[in-house]
Formats: C-alpha cells, structure tokens, sequence
C-alpha cells in the first residue's frame, strides 16, 4: 500500500543540516492500522508529509500502490493525493473562507467523480459531532473542532489510506474515543490508517507501532513495555468499536 | 460548491482590500474609456466643427445691418446662412471679392422667399439659392454627403422639412428632388430649402413667390458673399481690405467676431494628452496591481498549500488565481466604464448646450461606446491578467506541506 525504502529528509538550517527523517523503512499493507509516536522533534511529521506526497525526500524512494511518487508528473501526483490520500494536518488543516460543511466538502472540487457526496459530508461532520456548527465559519471554532473538521475533510473521498497527524491531540478523552471509533469502523471496512500520536493509551488501535527518535523509526513489538494491554492487538478490528474502547 | 462559489467566498472574505483593487480596476476603466470618449467627440467635432463652422466674413447690402439681428460682436453663432433680407447685391461683386488678398473661399446666397408650404412643414419655410460648387457652408451639414454633386431640380433640405432623400416635393408650380438632407441646427436652417441659384431665380420669377411688395428678384442679385478667410491673415485686415474695395454705401463686411481657433487647438491637443494620462494611469497601476495580487497569493499559501494537499493541481492554482485577478478586474471595469457612461449622459446635454457651435461635441454612436468599452474593458482585463501572471505561477510551485507549516 505504501512503502519506504531509506526514506530520508535533510533540512538546511543555515550551515548546519537536520536530518529530520533518517534512513527509514516500513511498508503498510493494506487495512493495517499504523501508529507512530515519538519525541518532539523527532520527524514523525515530515515523514508523514513525506508519506502522502507532500515532502519530496532527500533520498529514498516512496511507493503508493507501487507507483514511486517521487518520479510522477504533477497531474499524477495531484492524482495520488485526491484519490487514494485522505490527510489530515497536525496544524491548521481548514480553508477560512468558507463553512465547515464547505471545508468537509472541498476536496470534492479535485476529485469530481469521487465517492464524496453532500449527505457523505453531512454524515461526516455528524460523526465527528460538528452538526449543529456545518454553517459556521472555522474562526469560529475551536481546536478541538477545527481538527474535528479536518478530519471529515480527509475523509470525504474515502481515500484507501488515511494519514493523520495527531488528529486527536486537541481532542478531550470523550472526543477522542468517538473519533477512534470511527476510525476504527473505517479501518474494519478497509481503510488503511498511518497516524502519529502522542497518547500511548491509543497503541492497542494499532496492528503495528513505530518509534520515532531523531529521525530514525524502529517497531515497537507488542505488548508495548510500560503499557499494560488489555486487549489483543488485533480483536479491536472487530466490528463493535464500542467495547474496544470500553476495555482501555 | 464549486470553484466559482470558493472564489467568491474568498474574495468576499476580504472585502476591503478586493473592493480596493476592483476600484483600482475601475479607475483605469473609467480613464481608458472616457479618454475615448473625449477623444471621439473632440475628433469627430474638430473634423465637423470647422467643417461646418460657416463663414467668417459676410459682404452683404450696406443697409443689411438693420435686419441682421444677433449679429452683434458678441455673437458666436455659425455663420451658415445668412438672414433672410429683400436687400440685395449684384453677383459680379464676387470677381472683386475674389481678388482681394487672405479669400480662400467665398459662395454667394440668395433668400428667395419664405412660404407657407404645411405639406412641408408646420412652420413657414424658407427658399434659399446657393451654388453648389462654391458652397461651403450647407453642404457640410448634410446628413450623408450627396452622392453626386446638385443637379437642376435637386435641393437640399432642412431638418424639420418633410420629405425623404430622392422624394418629390412641390413649391408652387414647380417640383423638386430632394438630394440631401441636413443634420438639425436648432436654427431656422431647419426650416429653409435651398435650390440651385439657376432654380432659385427660376422660382422667385414665378408669380406669388415673392410678394409684389417686395422688389423684384433679377437674374444676377444675391442677398450675401460668404466667405472664409486665409487662417494666416489677420480676419480684420481681411475685411477691411474689400470694405476698401467698394462704396460703404453699397455692401458693408460683417465679420465674425470670434476665432475658434486657440480653442480648436486646445481640442485637437486633447486625444493625446488624453492618451498620455491614460498611459501614464495604465503605467502606474500595473506595479500597484502586481503588488496587490503578490500580496494576496503569499498570503493564501497555507490556502493553495492546503488545496493542493487535496489534489489540486498546478493549472488549477494558477486558474484561480488569474480567476479572482480577472473577476476583479471585470466587475471594476464594467463598473467603471459604467459610472464613466452614466455621467457623460448626465452632462452631454450641457456639453453640447454650451458649445458655441452646438456641434463642438460629437456625441459617441452606441457601437462606437460599445467598443470604447470594449477597449477599456480589455486593457484591465490584460491588465489583470499580466499582473497576476507571475502570483499565479509562483502560488503553483510552492511546496504544499512548507507553506502549511509556514503559515499556520
Ligand atoms: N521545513 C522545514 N525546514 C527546516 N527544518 C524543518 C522543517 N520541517 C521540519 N524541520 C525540522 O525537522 C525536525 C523534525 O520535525 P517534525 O515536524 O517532523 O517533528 P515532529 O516529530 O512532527 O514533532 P512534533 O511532535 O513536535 O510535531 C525538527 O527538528 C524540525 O525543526
Ligand atoms: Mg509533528
């Protein structure tokens, strides 16, 4: 689904260089749900810019369904990112312009006989509990709502892959366990999910975890040490998301 | 939702600074097209004007005076005809006239009578003889230049006259081709007939033309010389010099006592000091425009970031940034040719009631407005267009995850 070969990014600041991504593999099957934490600085986000075709890599090669994204022509690439890449930004991931249900609905424009739909929207931003907000404007909002509208955004085209960068960081638990359900619910119907996060209580969600430190990304085996499991990693892929986030 | 619907809701969301630029675009417009405008009915009336601006100087009976109402030095009117008087002059005064140094043009006139014809006109009308081969000062009033030069039995008719180019119309036992009409002069010209001298003598020997109180009309008598003097001789020297040439009891000179020409100058100066100022508006705002449309792509960024992260693509980007320039320039166009077009209305009736002619100022056809507006609309929309095209191509090439980061 999507793979990295020696993935690396090197930024210049000024003289000295930073090696924000250094040298990393990983390959995400299809219906995997990926989860990725790590410090502060520590180049989960450039690699996920780098995963959805939004950072050319210094080095390495990325593969989305097997076509190496670092040598598509812009239509192509553009292709990729309307169609099979539902992302969702660790900051402001809204157009202040227009409505929350405009925002939910905008990718629509870049892929025209996509699965988005107006009542897909509405269902969206019902299931990420922004009803009654669909006609404000996102100045209006908070955070918490604004990343909410994120993330019906990314999802309105039902993108194969998900990739989100904390999508839940603003959110408070009871949030936070609505919009992993959802995910969830997604994941079991296919959708493959690549997020970063800072709560290690969401490490179950996952079918495989990664570390980040310093650019470099190694895999955590399970059960994480320090996180009592109470779950088997992979039952939570079972239809009822409910009870899975009851046994957290 | 749809790009229009996106681009709009961008556009109003900085209402202040879109009407800024819109208002910019409207400026020029305005400028471009009213600087047409001026021009076009400055030309057309510095062509016509002097055309029609008549005659400088009348040598008329030394008693014409008494009936030359008006015609006092502070007069400013065209000097097309001259006034309808039973005083008359011999024709062969023409040959001494014509000698006199600064003539360069003169035509004899002769009123014949003024008739009661209601099949012609409501208003009594005027019969005047004119030669057609000297005339200077009908003919280039006609509506439409006649197609070939007055023949026995053709007139040329005034305004209110009835009676279609080629149609038949009768004065007393005689029958007359229409062979051109005039464009409307708010004078008594509109009112007045003019046959060839050999018709008009033709007509006054008919009984009941000119009334048995009235001396007589012979073959030979005209009632005035018009002439036109020589711009580089003095117009007063002129005149003094065929006073000299005859007895002031005889004929006397009037002379018009106003020269448009200073003014003329300043009308011919107009179009390109116009064009300058338009240029110069053009030149300045093209900077001003570019500024403004940078400005906005770099701050859109985070936007254009976001939009492509969703799949945008490049040629979409830059279509909707040459989109919102072209929108901006289009609504502040039309609204500026508008506003432009809305007070030449207001004003035009008291342009031409103060023009001394009431020629001076042409006004514009509707096809030639549409293309003035044609003109002003394109220059902002290229306008628009170039200023945008750099924004435009740079908003395509950032990098969507930098200028998410960079902006948020
Ligand atoms: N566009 C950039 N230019 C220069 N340096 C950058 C750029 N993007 C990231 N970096 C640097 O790369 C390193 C990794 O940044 P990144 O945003 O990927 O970290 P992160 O793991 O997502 O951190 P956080 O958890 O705080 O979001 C940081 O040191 C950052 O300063
Ligand atoms: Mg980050």
């Amino acid at each position: 689904m999507i793979e990295g070969i020696g993935v690396t990014k090197v930024f210049r600041h000024g003289r000295s260089d930073v090696v924000a991504v250094d040298d990393v593999h990983l390959n995400v099957i299809p219906g995997e749900f990926v989860l990725i934490y790590g410090r502060s600085g520590s180049g989960k986000s450039t690699l996920l810019g780098m995963l959805g075709g939004l950072i050319n890599p210094t080095s390495g090669v990325i593969r989305v369904n097997g076509l190496d994204i670092g040598n598509l022509s812009d239509a192509m690439i553009s292709e990729v990112r309307a169609k099979e890449i539902g992302f969702v930004f660790q900051f402001s991931g809204h157009i202040p312009t227009v409505t929350v249900l405009e925002n939910v609905m905008l990718p629509m424009l870049f892929y025209r006989d996509g699965p988005g739909s107006l009542s897909r929207a509405v269902e969206l931003i019902r299931r990420v509990g922004l009803s009654d907000r669909a006609d404000a404007y996102p100045c209006t909002l908070s955070s918490g709502e604004m990343k909410r509208v994120a993330i019906a955004r990314a999802l309105i085209n039902s993108p194969p892959i998900l990739i989100a960068d904390e999508p839940t960081g603003d959110l408070d638990i009871d949030t936070e366990y609505e919009i992993m359900q959802l995910f969830q619910q997604l994941n079991s119907e296919g959708m493959t999910f690549v997020m970063v996060t800072h709560n290690l209580d969401l490490v179950p969600f996952g079918t495989r975890t990664y570390r980040m430190d310093r650019g470099k990304m190694m895999e955590i085996p399970r059960p994480l040490p320090g996180v009592t499991m109470t779950k088997e990693p992979n039952t939570h892929l079972d239809h009822d998301a409910g009870t899975a986030m009851n046994e957290l | 939702m749809n790009y229009l619907t996106y681009l709009l809701a961008g556009i109003r969301n900085k209402a202040g600074r879109n009407l800024a630029t819109a208002f910019c675009f409207a400026f020029i417009a305005a400028n471009i097209f009213s600087g047409q405008y001026l021009t076009s009915g400055a030309g057309g009336s510095v062509d016509q004007g002097v055309s029609r601006m008549g005659a400088d100087h009348l040598v008329v009976p030394a008693q014409y005076q008494v009936f030359s109402r008006g015609f006092g030095p502070e007069n400013t009117f065209a000097v097309v005809r001259a006034e309808p008087s039973t005083y008359r002059i011999r024709a062969d005064i023409m040959a001494t006239v014509g000698s006199v140094q600064g003539v360069m043009k003169m035509s004899p006139q002769l009123y014949v009578a003024t008739l009661r014809e209601p099949a012609l006109s409501p208003s009594p009308v005027e019969i005047y003889g004119i030669d057609p081969a000297t005339d200077f000062t009908i003919q280039p009033w006609l509506q439409h230049p006649l197609s070939t030069p007055m023949s026995p039995g053709e007139v040329i008719v005034g305004h209110e006259i009835k009676g279609d180019i080629s149609s038949q119309i009768s004065l007393s036992s005689h029958t007359y081709t229409v062979a051109g009409r005039l464009d409307p002069t708010q004078s008594p010209i509109d009112r007045t007939i003019f046959l060839r001298m050999d018709d008009a003598y033709a007509l006054a020997a008919t009984e009941g033309i000119v009334p048995s109180s009235d001396p007589r009309v012979s073959y030979g008598d005209i009632n005035a010389v018009l002439l036109q003097g020589d711009p580089g001789e003095g117009s007063d020297l002129v005149a003094a010099r065929i006073r000299r040439a005859f007895s002031p009891t005889y004929i006397t000179v009037i002379s018009r006592h106003f020269s448009l020409d200073p003014a003329l100058q300043e009308i011919k100066d107009l179009p390109r000091l116009l064009t300058y100022i338009s240029l110069i508006v053009v030149v300045a705002a093209l900077p001003l425009i570019s500024l403004i449309a940078a400005m906005v792509a770099h701050e859109r960024q985070r936007e254009i970031g976001l939009i492509r992260s969703m799949g945008a693509k490049r040629h979409v980007i830059i279509s909707l940034v040459f989109a919102e320039s072209l929108i901006l320039a289009a609504t502040g166009g039309i609204f500026g040719v508008g506003v432009s077009l809305i007070a030449f209305t207001l004003i035009s009736t008291q342009i031409i009631d103060s023009s001394a002619l009431h020629v001076s100022f042409a006004l514009p056809t509707v096809a030639d407005i549409g293309m003035m507006a044609g003109v002003a609309l394109l220059v902002v929309i290229t306008l628009g267009s170039i200023s945008s095209i750099y924004p435009a191509y740079q908003s395509s090439t950032i990098s969507p995850y930098d200028a998410i980061r960079k902006n948020g």
